[in-house]
């Protein structure tokens, strides 16, 4: 049974190839600011990362839209995030059907409306949550700097500032990401929107509203089962 | 005869003093010299089997590069630091080990060429066979695909749907499952517990990352093995502080033998020399003693040349046998300087030359002996301890009486040296009692003495090495032994057609769960066309309309678009042209199951190193004639089998020629049986104590005790012809020290770090104790029961 696991994630990791990538916003807008040198572009990562990554517990409300040629229309959820640092994460989706799932740095434990089961997993055997869960800290922590190696970055706005991140042949996720988009927050302390393009041509938007940084969380929040 | 070519012989000498010494002086200085720039030989395979099973392993293990790999395992220490610095450093190493010390370095698997590599339409198409499309031919079903769609619709609410939504559209069955049985090979195919991330190899707890090191060095090779080490630490050494490494490999056992061997060889010679001349300098006080003590030094530096000259490299487990023939040959000298000491005359000295003669020969019998095994590190071992007794036995008749009647420092006589020990009276018939009965228990016990045939426990590797090995396994598994099934072909693809074969009747032998092989990811082209041909058969034969109306049936409910799964049905015939990447994942792993020879190709496969296991798995290399299994249980096994044949025979060869030397000396069966008790006495009491302490015997402590024969031989050959015949040359003394002097030799051993040279300690000191007693002890009682014997009918 083990093996399988073992058999099962590692295709699993095979064949996704989640990648050491970041996120997107506005594939589509028009890049309105010049490219900054290297050093510069490195400087404003870090100074970006700082302010990004200064919460210790974050709340907040999501969208997520996808636009995919598997579907005749757009996908639209709806839910929340709930994160306490240093790796605690929930995500609660609300609508069209309720789904929730806890990642921590040992165990992912989720829940659908259609079975109504608690399912447990390990991490350790589980690389892709693993790498979601390195992914969404990524994202959330704000260590935009350590990107710079496998991606080409380009600031596409100034005000609010606007990041693309376009993976490079080395890193993992050029065969699967074409862009990913950061749109900040006009205070830049935290993200807005997060824009993924990929190479197939689907694009999902992760728009976040109601932020709220260092918050009180409660347990219940990171429950999977009954949440709503 | 024997007299008349000694006297003349030394005659000559003595007429050609000068030149004599001269000559020997001049030899020995450049023998001195000479040992500067003799290399030796780390490599233990001198001293196992030539079997022609055992010599295939071995050759085998030789031309894999199975064993010229290290694996280096990287540690991040510092709490406030993660993976990111920890593949820095993984990354920095990996770029500082170079050619031509370091072939190629594997730091983890991309998974973009893997993605491509074993995407479900590249890959399935073939290898998947014909049961595993008999299982998706009945996943065609109205409630198997509406089930599939659901999944598929559900999995896009998920956070890693972010990444993974798209691909299901190459995949609305869910084949990959199917591939799931042949991929959960690939972890297990490198040995270890390992995971990917970020291109890098990482373990399970994500503090540790691997290095899989190709190196030029091959694993026996001492000198280039330690330059080898040598970089490594050193770019180990410019790696962060908060980084900490374990490195395996055969390379570290290599190094660090040697290491110990050398530590052990300087160890052993300095108290051997210390202890030899404090004793004769305090037994003798004569400053003469010491040419007997350099006698031995000087036969060494000569038999180390010319063995070398003869035998190409020396082992060093032979020149770590060193001090122990330095031991053993001191006696020769010994007897002759307490004879002169003595101020024996002209027909005792004839006698002694006789006795030490005679001496010499059943040690050289007793080496000579080992001539007759197979294994050529004894062949090693039987000509330089040959070289040196003769070497010594020659010094100690023709050049030491030059030295000692040198004109301008006489010898310090001492005509009663010796003679305390000879005046002791033992109660005959009581001393010999007690013998017998110490002798029949040992005798009784030695029948449950284990016999231990790991060679893996002549290794003597320093803890250090040992540690490095333990935490690796802990953090990254790997420790069960696995044996390796090997199927040989004149081309690549010849190869893995066998291969195949074997395979299937392997999996129904052992069962698919306990048999890694290639052919369960990766099959011979023949079979993949085949599998290839009927994918695109099955298809073709209806069932792709089929699921095309199926899909199309479900769709609405979960809002599928038409498009859906385009990239499915648009890919399913479209695998032809798939080439293998040589720097692809595929080609990475195959390192690991195809050895390509000059005459052709290996193909590896993995299962437990179990007896059920091997016993089950050589039937099916009875069928393929060529195929043949490696495994460290058969090797041992084979090498306990062989190593109890030889000593089956050699052990009798040895007592013979004891035998039938002591008896040409004696010409009578009951001296030549006295003469022999201490050859019985050290041979029995030491299997016996041995098992008494449950200590196993190992070949290397066999061969010790066979070559100690040869020493206590003597005592007994000494003693008998000294009682027998009343001489009064001080064999007793000479005996004594004798014994003393090889107690030392061997002794020194039990302080070696090396379970090889220890083990030789062990049964040399138990032997020659056990010899030495009963030689001065139960011999000059037996004498005198004897004597008795024949004057009461008198």
């Amino acid at each position: 049974m083990t093996t399988i696991k073992r058999g099962i994630t590692i295709l699993l990791t095979l064949t996704l190839c989640l990648p050491a990538l970041t996120a997107a916003v506005y594939a589509d807008e028009k890049s309105t600011a010049p490219a900054p040198p290297q050093n510069d572009l490195s400087a404003l990562l870090n100074t970006i990362g700082k302010k990004v990554s200064d919460f210790t517990s974050l709340k907040t409300d999501f969208t997520q839209e996808k636009e995919m040629a598997m579907f005749k229309e757009k996908l639209v959820l709806k839910g929340r995030i709930y994160l306490q640092k240093p790796s605690k994460i929930a995500w609660h989706v609300d609508s069209p059907v309720r789904y929730s799932v806890l990642i921590t740095d040992k165990f992912i434990r989720q829940w659908d409306e259609d079975t109504n089961k608690v399912q447990e997993l390990s991490l350790t055997k589980n690389p892709i949550f693993q790498t979601v869960l390195n992914q969404l800290t990524v994202w959330f922590s704000g260590e935009y700097g350590s990107l710079l190696a496998v991606n080409d970055v380009r600031v596409k706005q100034n005000d609010p500032l606007v990041l693309e991140f376009l993976p490079l042949e080395k890193n993992i996720s050029k065969k699967v990401i074409k862009s990913i988009t950061i749109t900040f927050r006009e205070d830049q302390k935290y993200l807005k929107r997060i824009q993924i393009t990929e190479v197939s041509g689907d694009v999902t938007t992760i728009t976040f509203t109601n932020t709220q940084l260092n918050v009180p969380l409660k347990d219940a929040d990171f429950e999977v089962k009954g949440h709503v | 005869m024997f007299d008349a070519f000694f006297a003349r012989a030394f005659d000559v000498v003595r007429t050609h003093k000068r030149w004599v010494l001269l000559i020997v002086g001049a030899i020995t200085l450049l023998s001195m010299v000479g040992l500067a720039f003799i290399r030796y030989e780390g490599n233990i395979d001198l001293m196992l089997p030539p079997d022609k099973d055992i010599t295939r392993s071995l050759q085998f293990l030789r031309d894999s590069n199975l064993s010229d790999k290290i694996v280096i395992s990287l540690a991040v220490t510092a709490p406030d630091k993660g993976k990111k610095e920890l593949f820095l450093a993984v990354d920095q190493l990996s770029a500082a080990l170079k050619p031509p010390l370091f072939t190629k370095v594997m730091s983890g698997i991309s998974m973009a060429g893997a993605m491509d590599e074993f995407s479900v339409l590249q890959y399935a198409p073939q290898i998947l066979g014909e049961e595993e499309l008999a299982r998706i031919d009945g996943t065609l079903t109205a409630p198997f695909v509406s089930a599939q769609l659901k999944k598929i619709y559900l999995q896009s609410f998920r956070p890693e749907s972010i990444f993974m939504s798209s691909l299901s559209r190459t995949d609305p069955l869910d084949i990959k499952m199917l591939l799931f049985g042949k991929l959960k090979a690939l972890p297990a195919s490198m040995g270890y517990d390992v995971a990917v991330e970020d291109g890098h190899f990482l373990s399970r707890d994500g503090r540790h990352s691997m290095l899989i090191v190709q190196t030029s060095v091959p694993m026996m090779d001492s000198q280039q093995s330690k330059e080898l080490v040598r970089v490594l630490e050193e770019e180990l050494g410019r790696l962060p502080d908060y980084i900490t490494t374990d490195m395996i490999g055969g390379h570290f056992h290599t190094v660090s033998n040697e290491k110990v061997i050398k530590r052990d060889i300087k160890v052993a010679s300095v108290i051997a020399s210390i202890a030899f001349l404090v004793l004769f300098l305090v037994v003798f006080r004569d400053p003469r003693a010491f040419f007997v003590f350099i006698i031995p030094l000087i036969a060494v530096a000569w038999s180390i040349i010319i063995s070398t000259f003869v035998e190409g490299k020396l082992s060093y487990l032979v020149i770590g046998f060193g001090t122990a023939i330095a031991g053993i040959s001191i006696d020769y000298g010994l007897l002759v300087y307490i004879a002169m000491k003595r101020g024996s005359d002209a027909s005792q000295m004839i006698k002694l030359a006789k006795l030490v003669s005679i001496d010499a020969i059943t040690t050289i019998f007793s080496f000579f002996v080992l001539y007759f095994s197979m294994i050529h590190g004894y062949h090693q071992l039987s000509l330089f301890s040959m070289l040196c007794v003769l070497i010594c036995l020659l010094f100690s008749l023709f050049v030491l009486p030059l030295v000692l009647s040198w004109e301008h420092f006489h010898l310090v006589a001492d005509p009663t040296i010796g003679d305390r020990l000879k005046r002791v009276n033992w109660p005959a018939k009581t001393i010999v009692g007690i013998w017998a009965g110490l002798t029949v228990i040992a005798a009784i016990l030695s029948f449950t003495v284990q016999f231990d045939s790991d060679v893996k426990k002549l290794d003597g590797s320093e803890p250090s090495v040992l540690l490095a090995e333990q935490h690796f396994h802990a953090i990254w598994g790997g420790k069960t032994n696995q044996a390796i099934f090997v199927v040989p072909g004149a081309t690549s693809e010849d190869a893995m057609e066998l291969n195949d074969q074997v395979y299937a009747e392997a999996i129904k032998t052992v069962g698919p769960e306990n048999f890694t092989s290639l052919a369960l990811f990766w099959s011979s082209a023949r079979t993949r066309a085949s599998n290839v041909e009927r994918w695109d058969r099955f298809w073709r034969s209806g069932r792709e309309a089929k699921l095309r109306r199926l899909i199309t049936q479900a769709s609405d409910r979960y809002q599928f678009s038409d498009r859906a799964f385009t990239p499915f049905f648009n890919g399913l015939y479209a695998h032809e042209g798939q080439g293998k990447d040589p720097n692809g994942m595929l080609a990475k792993l195959q390192e690991r199951f195809v050895v390509q020879k000059q005459d052709g190709f290996r193909i590896l496969s993995y299962f437990p190193d179990e007896q059920s296991s091997v016993d089950a798995l050589n039937a099916v290399t009875q069928k393929h004639p060529g195929t043949f299994i490696v495994s460290g249980r058969v090797l041992s096994a084979s090498i306990s089998d062989f190593t109890s044949r030889e000593m089956r025979f050699l052990v009798p060869l040895a007592i013979l020629f004891n035998i039938v030397l002591s008896w040409l000396f004696f010409r009578n069966w009951t001296e030549t049986f006295i003469a022999l008790v201490p050859v019985l006495t050290g041979v029995v009491w030491l299997v016996g104590i041995m098992a008494l302490f449950h200590m196993p015997l190992n070949v290397v402590n066999l061969v010790a005790a066979i070559v100690t024969t040869g020493v206590i031989v003597d005592y007994g050959i000494g003693m008998t012809y000294e009682y027998r015949y009343n001489l009064r040359i001080g064999t007793v003394i000479a005996v004594t020290l004798s014994a003393v002097t090889n107690v030392i030799g061997a002794g020194v051993m039990l302080f070696a770090r090396h379970p090889a040279l220890y083990s030789t300690g062990v049964a040399m000191v138990i032997c020659m104790v056990a010899g030495y007693l009963s030689s001065v002890i139960v011999v000059p009682s037996l004498c005198s029961l004897v004597s008795s014997a024949r004057k009461e009918p008198a």
